[in-house]
Order: C-alpha cells, then sequence, then structure tokens
C-alpha cells in the first residue's frame, strides 16, 4: 500500500530529485570526456557542479530595456514546477500528495515550462535569446500533444488519473511492454520539455545558446539546473506510468523505484549524445503528422482491452 | 469547508481580481497577458478548492499553453517590441464601462436570484469520475458532436486563413515532387 | 571573506573560456579549441556565460571595438587574455585560470554593458506571407560562435526569417595568411611541397568544416569527434591511426537519418550555379543541397587519408584542389562561397541560414589575402 502525505516525503522528494539529476550530469561529463579523450575520474564527472559557486560570485548584470521581472519570473518557474512535479510521482511506497488528478498534475507543471521559457528567452530584450524563446513553444506545440496521448494511454489502461492506482493496475505486466509507442513518446517528451541533447533547440549553439545565452549567475544555475531537474522528474514519472513503479521480486520497493529510474535516467542521457538537433521546422510535422495519429491508435488499445470484460 | 480552504479561497480570489485589475493597468503587451494568465491560474486554484480538481488543474494546464500562444499573436500583431514603447490596454473607454458594468450587475443579480438547490447526496470522495459521467454518460452524442464541429472549424480556420494550396505546392498537375514549400517539412511529403 | 575567496577558487578549477578569433588566427584558434578540449573547459557562446575572455590571433585594428564590447558584457571575476601564436595558448590560459582566482571580489554593482543599446527598435513591414511584421535589422558576426571569424552578414529578419542579407563590408586586416591554403601558396609561389602534406591540410580543413557544421546542427558529440580527428591529423598521425576513425566519423554522420531529414533541401546549390558564381571545390562538386556537401567533404577526406604517405609526389597548386576550390591568388576560393550567401541566405530562417553558412564554410583569411595583394601590386 502506497504512504501519502508523510511530513519527512516533503524535503525528501527534491533532494532525491536533485540526486537524480546530478547523477544524470555525472553521466553526461563521463561521456562527453570519453568522446573527448579525457580520462573519466569520479571527481572530473562532477565539474559541472562548480557552476554553483560560480553563480554564487558573479556579479549582477544589467541589460537595457530588460524586462527584469519577467526575465525572472520565468527562470524561477522552470526549476519550481520540475519539483512540484515531483509531489505526485511515487517512490517505492512513498509519494508525497496522491493527486486524485495526478497525471493531470504532472502535465500542467511540465506545461509552466511553456510560459517559463518564453519569458526567460522575452525578458533580457536581446535577439537570441528571443528566438530561443519562440523556438521552445513552437517545439512545445510539436511535442507537448503526442505527450497528452501518451499519458492518457497509460490513465486509460487503468481508468484512473490517479499515478499509484496507475503503478499499481500493472500486475506484473509493464504498461511498457504492451504500449511501447506511448511509453517512447512519453521518453520523448521528457527530452523536449527538459530541451536537452537533440531538444536543446531553444538553447542552440546556433544561436549563440538562445534561451540561456544572456543569462549568468543565479538566473543561470536556475535555467540549467532547471533543465537537468526536468529530466530526472520525467524519468522518475516513467517509473509508475510505465514500468510497474516499485513493484519487482526480491527487493524492497523504494530499491526497485530507484534501480528503474536511474535506468531509464541513463538511456536518456545516452540518447542525449546520439542525435543532432531536431528543429521544430520539421519536427513538428513528423509529430503531428506520424506521432500524433499513432499515439491516438494507442489510446484505443487500452480503451478496448478495458472494454473487453 | 475548512478553515485552511476558505483561507485559499480568499487568497486565490483577490490575486485572481488583483491580476485581472493588473491586465487594463499595465502597459507592455507581455506584462498584460501574463498577469492575465497569473488571474486564470488563480481560478483554476478557487475551483479546485471548491471540490472540482480535475477541472481546476485543466484550467491551468489549458491557461498555460493559451495564454502563451496568444501573447505571441498579441505582440506579432500589436507592433509592440518588448514593450519598449508603453501602449494602453484601454480603448472605448465609455461604451466598454457601460457594457462591463452591465454584465457584472447581471451576474451580481444571478447570484442572489437563481433558487440554487441544497447538497441530497454524499459528497463523493472523487469528483473527477462523476464530473466525466455527468459529462459524458447521457451527453455522450451531444460531446463527440461539439468534438467534431470544433475540429471542423479549426481547419476551416486554418484552410481559409492559408493563401497557399495543394496546387501551390504540387503544380497545376499535382505532380511536382518534393514540394514546393518555402521551407520543407520533415516528413518530405 | 574567506568564504567569497574559497567560492572564487572553486569557481576557477574549470573556467569557461568564450575563444574570439581574429582575422588570420586560425592557428591559434585551432590550439586553443585543442587545448580546451584537453583541459576539459567550457567553451562559451556569449560573454554572459564566460570566465575568461581569450582573444586569439594578431592584432586587427578595424575589428579591435568587437573584443572590446564583449569585455564590457562579461560579468566579474572575468579575466582578458590575448595569444598571438599557437604556442602562446596553454600558457597563457594557465595564466588566466590563476589570475582568475586571486581576481578582485566583490560587492560588485550591477555590470552595465554600455557597448550594446539593445538591438535596434524594429519597424513594420510585409513578410513571406504577405502579413505586416516587425522587421529587425541584425548583423551576424564577426565574432559569432562557430562561425567563419571575421565574416560579417548583415540581415533583415521577421521573426527568424531572414527577409534580406548582404555580406559586411570588407575591412582592412594586417599580414594575413590563409593557414588552410599555405600548402598551395608556397606551391604557386615554386617552392617544393609533398602533395602528401596538402591532403593532411586539406582533410583537416574538411574536418574543421564538418566540426562546425556539427556544432551548428546541434550535435556536439559529433562536433568534437571531427575537430579531435583533424587535431591528429595537424599533429601528424599516420594514416592507419586516423583512417578507422574517419571511417566511423563518416558512418555515423555521412549516413545518419537523422541529419539528412533535418537538413535536407536547405540551401540547394546545383553545379552549374556554382560553377557560374566562380566556385570550385567540395560545393560544386557536391551539386546539392547541405547533406550533398557534408557528405563530398566526408569522402574527399577519406580519400585524402589514402594519400597521407605519398612523399614522394610533388603538389601542383593547379592541378590539386585547394580546401575550398582551385587555388588563384587573384580570385581565391572563399571569395566566391562568400558571393553566394545572400542569395542563399534570403528567405531561410536563423537556423537554416546557420547551417548554408556552415556547410559553405567561407575561409575569410583568403579574400584578405586578395586585398593584401592588390594593394601591394
Amino acid at each position: 500500500m502506497v504512504d501519502a502525505g508523510k511530513w519527512w516525503t516533503l524535503p525528501v522528494a527534491p533532494a532525491l530529485l536533485l540526486g537524480f539529476a546530478v547523477l544524470a550530469v555525472a553521466g553526461k561529463t563521463a561521456l562527453d570526456d570519453r568522446g573527448a579523450g579525457r580520462s573519466v575520474t569520479p571527481v572530473g564527472v562532477l565539474r559541472p557542479l562548480l557552476a554553483v559557486p560560480r553563480a554564487l560570485v558573479a556579479q549582477p548584470r544589467r541589460l537595457p530595456a530588460s524586462d527584469r521581472l519577467l526575465w525572472r519570473l520565468g527562470v524561477v518557474t522552470v526549476p519550481v514546477a520540475a519539483v512540484l512535479s515531483t509531489l505526485v510521482i511515487p517512490f517505492g511506497n512513498h509519494v508525497v500528495a496522491d493527486l486524485s488528478v495526478g497525471v493531470v498534475w504532472f502535465n500542467a507543471m511540465e506545461v509552466l515550462t511553456w510560459a517559463g521559457l518564453w519569458l526567460a528567452g522575452w525578458g533580457p530584450n536581446a535577439a537570441f535569446s528571443l528566438v530561443g524563446g519562440y523556438r521552445f513553444l513552437a517545439q512545445g506545440l510539436a511535442y507537448e500533444l503526442p505527450l497528452m496521448f501518451a499519458l492518457i494511454s497509460a490513465a486509460t489502461g487503468a481508468q484512473s488519473l490517479r499515478v499509484t492506482d496507475i503503478a499499481g493496475a500493472q500486475h506484473g505486466l509493464w504498461y511498457a511492454v504492451w504500449m511501447p509507442f506511448a511509453f517512447a513518446v512519453h521518453l520523448t517528451g521528457v527530452l523536449a520539455f527538459s530541451f536537452l541533447g537533440p531538444f536543446a533547440y531553444p538553447a542552440g549553439r546556433d544561436i549563440a545558446d538562445g534561451v540561456l545565452g544572456e543569462t549568468s549567475g543565479v538566473d543561470r544555475l536556475l535555467l540549467r539546473a532547471g533543465r537537468w531537474l526536468w529530466l530526472a522528474a520525467g524519468a522518475a514519472m516513467a517509473v509508475p506510468l510505465f514500468l510497474g513503479g516499485g513493484a519487482g521480486p526480491g527487493l524492497p520497493a523504494w530499491a526497485w523505484s530507484l534501480v528503474k529510474t536511474v535506468l531509464v535516467l541513463g538511456l536518456l542521457v545516452w540518447v542525449l549524445r546520439r542525435l543532432p538537433a531536431l528543429r521544430a521546422d520539421r519536427y513538428v510535422e513528423l509529430a503531428w503528422v506520424v506521432l500524433l495519429p499513432a499515439a491516438i491508435v494507442q489510446v484505443l488499445v487500452p480503451a478496448l482491452v478495458d472494454l473487453g470484460p | 469547508m475548512g478553515v485552511t480552504n476558505t483561507v485559499l479561497l480568499w487568497v486565490l480570489g483577490v490575486l485572481a481580481l488583483t491580476g485581472g485589475v493588473l491586465v487594463f493597468t499595465l502597459n507592455s503587451m507581455a506584462r498584460v497577458a501574463f498577469s492575465l494568465l497569473g488571474c486564470l491560474v488563480c481560478v483554476g486554484g478557487v475551483v479546485t478548492v471548491l471540490g472540482l480538481p480535475y477541472l481546476g488543474v485543466v484550467i491551468v494546464l489549458m491557461m498555460v499553453m493559451e495564454m502563451v500562444i496568444m501573447a505571441v499573436f498579441m505582440i506579432a500583431y500589436m507592433m509592440n517590441p518588448a514593450g519598449l514603447m508603453p501602449m494602453s490596454m484601454v480603448h472605448n473607454t465609455r461604451g466598454a464601462l457601460v457594457i462591463s458594468g452591465a454584465v457584472l450587475a447581471a451576474l451580481v443579480a444571478g447570484i442572489f436570484l437563481v433558487p440554487w438547490p441544497g447538497r441530497t447526496g454524499a459528497r463523493p470522495k472523487d469528483s473527477t469520475f462523476q464530473l466525466g459521467m455527468s459529462l459524458m454518460a447521457d451527453q455522450m452524442l451531444t460531446m463527440v458532436t461539439l468534438g467534431f464541429v470544433l475540429l471542423a472549424t479549426m481547419v476551416g480556420a486554418t484552410v481559409l486563413a492559408t493563401r497557399r494550396g495543394r496546387y501551390d505546392r504540387f503544380g497545376d498537375e499535382l505532380d511536382r515532387r518534393p514540394a514546393e514549400d518555402p521551407a520543407g517539412g520533415g516528413v518530405g511529403r | 571573506m574567506g568564504l567569497t575567496d574559497f567560492l572564487v577558487r572553486a569557481a576557477a578549477r574549470r573556467p569557461s573560456v568564450l575563444l574570439v578569433t581574429m582575422p588570420g588566427g586560425t592557428p591559434v584558434r585551432l590550439a586553443a579549441e585543442r587545448e580546451l578540449r584537453c583541459r576539459g573547459w567550457a567553451e562559451a557562446s556569449t560573454p554572459a556565460g564566460a570566465d575568461l575572455l581569450l582573444v586569439a590571433g594578431p592584432d586587427c585594428p578595424a575589428l579591435r571595438s568587437g573584443p572590446d564590447r564583449l569585455w564590457d558584457d562579461m560579468s566579474r571575476p572575468r579575466v582578458r587574455l590575448r595569444a598571438e601564436t599557437a604556442e602562446a595558448v596553454a600558457p597563457v590560459l594557465d595564466e588566466g585560470r590563476a589570475r582568475l582566482g586571486e581576481t578582485e571580489r566583490g560587492p560588485y554593482g550591477a555590470v552595465d554593458p554600455r557597448g550594446h543599446g539593445g538591438p535596434p527598435m524594429a519597424g513594420p513591414g510585409e513578410d513571406r506571407d504577405g502579413l505586416t511584421l516587425d522587421r529587425l535589422h541584425l548583423s551576424l558576426g564577426p565574432f559569432l560562435a562557430d562561425w567563419p571569424a571575421g565574416l560579417v552578414v548583415r540581415v533583415v529578419l521577421q521573426g527568424d526569417v531572414i527577409r534580406r542579407a548582404r555580406l559586411g563590408e570588407p575591412y582592412e586586416t594586417g599580414p594575413a595568411d590563409p593557414f588552410w591554403s599555405r600548402p598551395w601558396i608556397r606551391a604557386s609561389a615554386g617552392e617544393p611541397v609533398p602533395v602528401a602534406e596538402a591532403a593532411r591540410r586539406r582533410a583537416a580543413a574538411h574536418l574543421d568544416s564538418l566540426g562546425r557544421l556539427s556544432a551548428v546542427a546541434g550535435w556536439p558529440a559529433e562536433a568534437v569527434a571531427a575537430r579531435r580527428l583533424r587535431d591528429d591529423l595537424l599533429e601528424g598521425a599516420p594514416a592507419d591511426a586516423v583512417l578507422p576513425r574517419t571511417m566511423r566519423l563518416a558512418r555515423r554522420v555521412g549516413r545518419s537519418r537523422s541529419l539528412y531529414r533535418l537538413t535536407w533541401g536547405i540551401g540547394p546549390l546545383t553545379a552549374a550555379d556554382a560553377h557560374a558564381a566562380g566556385v570550385s571545390g567540395p560545393a560544386a562538386r557536391a551539386g546539392g543541397d547541405v547533406p550533398a556537401r557534408y557528405r563530398q567533404w566526408l569522402s574527399d577526406t577519406l580519400d585524402d587519408m589514402r594519400r597521407l604517405d605519398d612523399t614522394t609526389t610533388l603538389l601542383d597548386p593547379v592541378a590539386e584542389e585547394s580546401p575550398r576550390g582551385r587555388w588563384d591568388t587573384q580570385r581565391p576560393p572563399s571569395a566566391a562561397l562568400a558571393g553566394l550567401l545572400p542569395r542563399l541566405l534570403e528567405g531561410t530562417e536563423l537556423a537554416a541560414a546557420r547551417l548554408v553558412v556552415a556547410s559553405l564554410d567561407p575561409d575569410p583569411d583568403e579574400p584578405a589575402v586578395r586585398r593584401q595583394e592588390v594593394a601591394r601590386g
């Protein structure tokens, strides 16, 4: 049975999320080091964390005619929404808030990044930054609907929007097994809303880091941390939705959740390096002409199975 | 309703009203769009506190997407880059005042004049299911028809707004491959 | 201030570097990129994300205000460095890190970038679809991450669609010599140059271009792979050490279906158009869009790597193409490539425009040669 609302889950959930995010960053750095012919050391792979002291000592920057308030609001929204999304994600037998509409809550928090990133691009009043903000909206229009239908597939299978119900409904047969397309679309969506790797289009090198380009100090740290927190949150959400949550033989539930989350996270980090940036002007057609109809057909599968008996 | 919920309801209500007032007093299109968004998110919170979490969270989800897209179009067509040029958000002040005053009066009158029914059954534990049943069970045909009408309207509006048709893309004989587009798509049609 | 001291010193351990290449600074840029890669220091795209500003290459009075403006945009702690030769890069970077760790401490006031007064106000005009939208005047280059150093393209943007593009006016440069075409220049002057050396230089040039294209296409992992191969080649690695790795790179990038899907149809340039514009070399031989050009680079690179051991034949500068086309001191191949840009960029989106520039990759050091020769003659 899943315990909800224990007081200690409130500080533990963000800490766990941060831990997974750091793990993902370290994994990415290790792969990058190997690719660049550098030696991979346990201390070396943690060097992205030096961004923390750098952010704390950096001098604030003021840009001409920037909209400071909206900029700051956007930058803060991204990591905060990522942390809020974890409220409904069960880990082992514990969850912070077992909302009856957990899936919708996760989706709503993820959509907040739309507003956050657009504001982060708009605020500094710089051309490349603004292009980056707009790029995320174009990307959002491409990935969001297939992702919604992937989430609906899992919810339809369990006939519930409660995340713990969905995890509990997969008696031995994971949704990832009989809804593989929804699982894949969910993982693609995770990469997209964390705008990393092939979906780093809003922060592309071709527009001088786009939404990240003009940020410095704590703003930059928050926005960059937000990406990895979202990657970790998306990976953690895939476990109850498609991989049976904490269920598994032998080990306790929290250990299974840990193992599954780390594996999903590892897969995502590996994919980051394997593809070029999927520009929205090309990806949106694939998303609407191929992924969206296929995702709707995928929803039909659990709907028909539910009708069966 | 407990004390927490009552406090939440009032706080969210006041915040929503503040956002609504800001919509007409701020002078940058971006700030206006996002105070309207803030207002609507608070409304979503109010609906959630009133015991309809599904509708509340969906209002937040939909309004964020909608307002961000709307902000893009408003800024594109209002010629007000970056709020560098302050612009007024009120036009036709007198007419607007009359209309909004009348609507407000009608709505407030409605609150007091409608004979609200008292609760007869027990409060459901999960209102989402009841909501779905009351929307879908007897009204399935209406909802499905409405869905198709909405979709057809969207497709129709897009087709009417697009200047280029298939003859522009594929040529007069519809035999030009690949199609001639200002920018190629990802599927390569 | 013990804590601040500690934080500053910790942050300075792996600084991120904004690398600004001056015209003629290609060998210094190559040394700097190699050094940053080996040290694992991040290469920043903008002043906002940088701790060190490294100006690479000879002084260029006409462009001196550029690095100054970038420097004004950087927030403290920051250190400005200059490396005029490739050998100077490593010691200069060491010095920069040391100075960053003991740089003056806060509390600072906010940095007020005085150089750039924000983008100029946009004015309305008709767009691609006949709607009236704002037009923004913007200048791409001369210092932009993964961009030919010194090239300036002035564009009029609507949204992120380029409505008009023209090349910036040429500026005076010091005595520049184009690093990638050096063997051809020497052979033209009558010096005996082994063909193996020219092939090595050409293969490295293509890998450099490919690295830039991969970076612009948002594929940093393959950009690093291409640049590693380039650096190994320039250090004189034997053919059997680099050939298998290049073949793997050609398989991963050249046969990548996703990269093809993302770049097909962008920047079309038929062989006939290329010849009419005076372009020779891989861009003309490829005769197609962006994928045709990067595939041409890959196959040319593989061909060149098979000739690395040919030390007996001498380079014929007329028969053998320089990396960007047939070498002609009066009209170097990059001049024709750059001349194509305005036509190819108009109507493209910003991302596609960056891909077009990267797939042609004109070397601004080459036209500099021409002006110099003209001035001398």
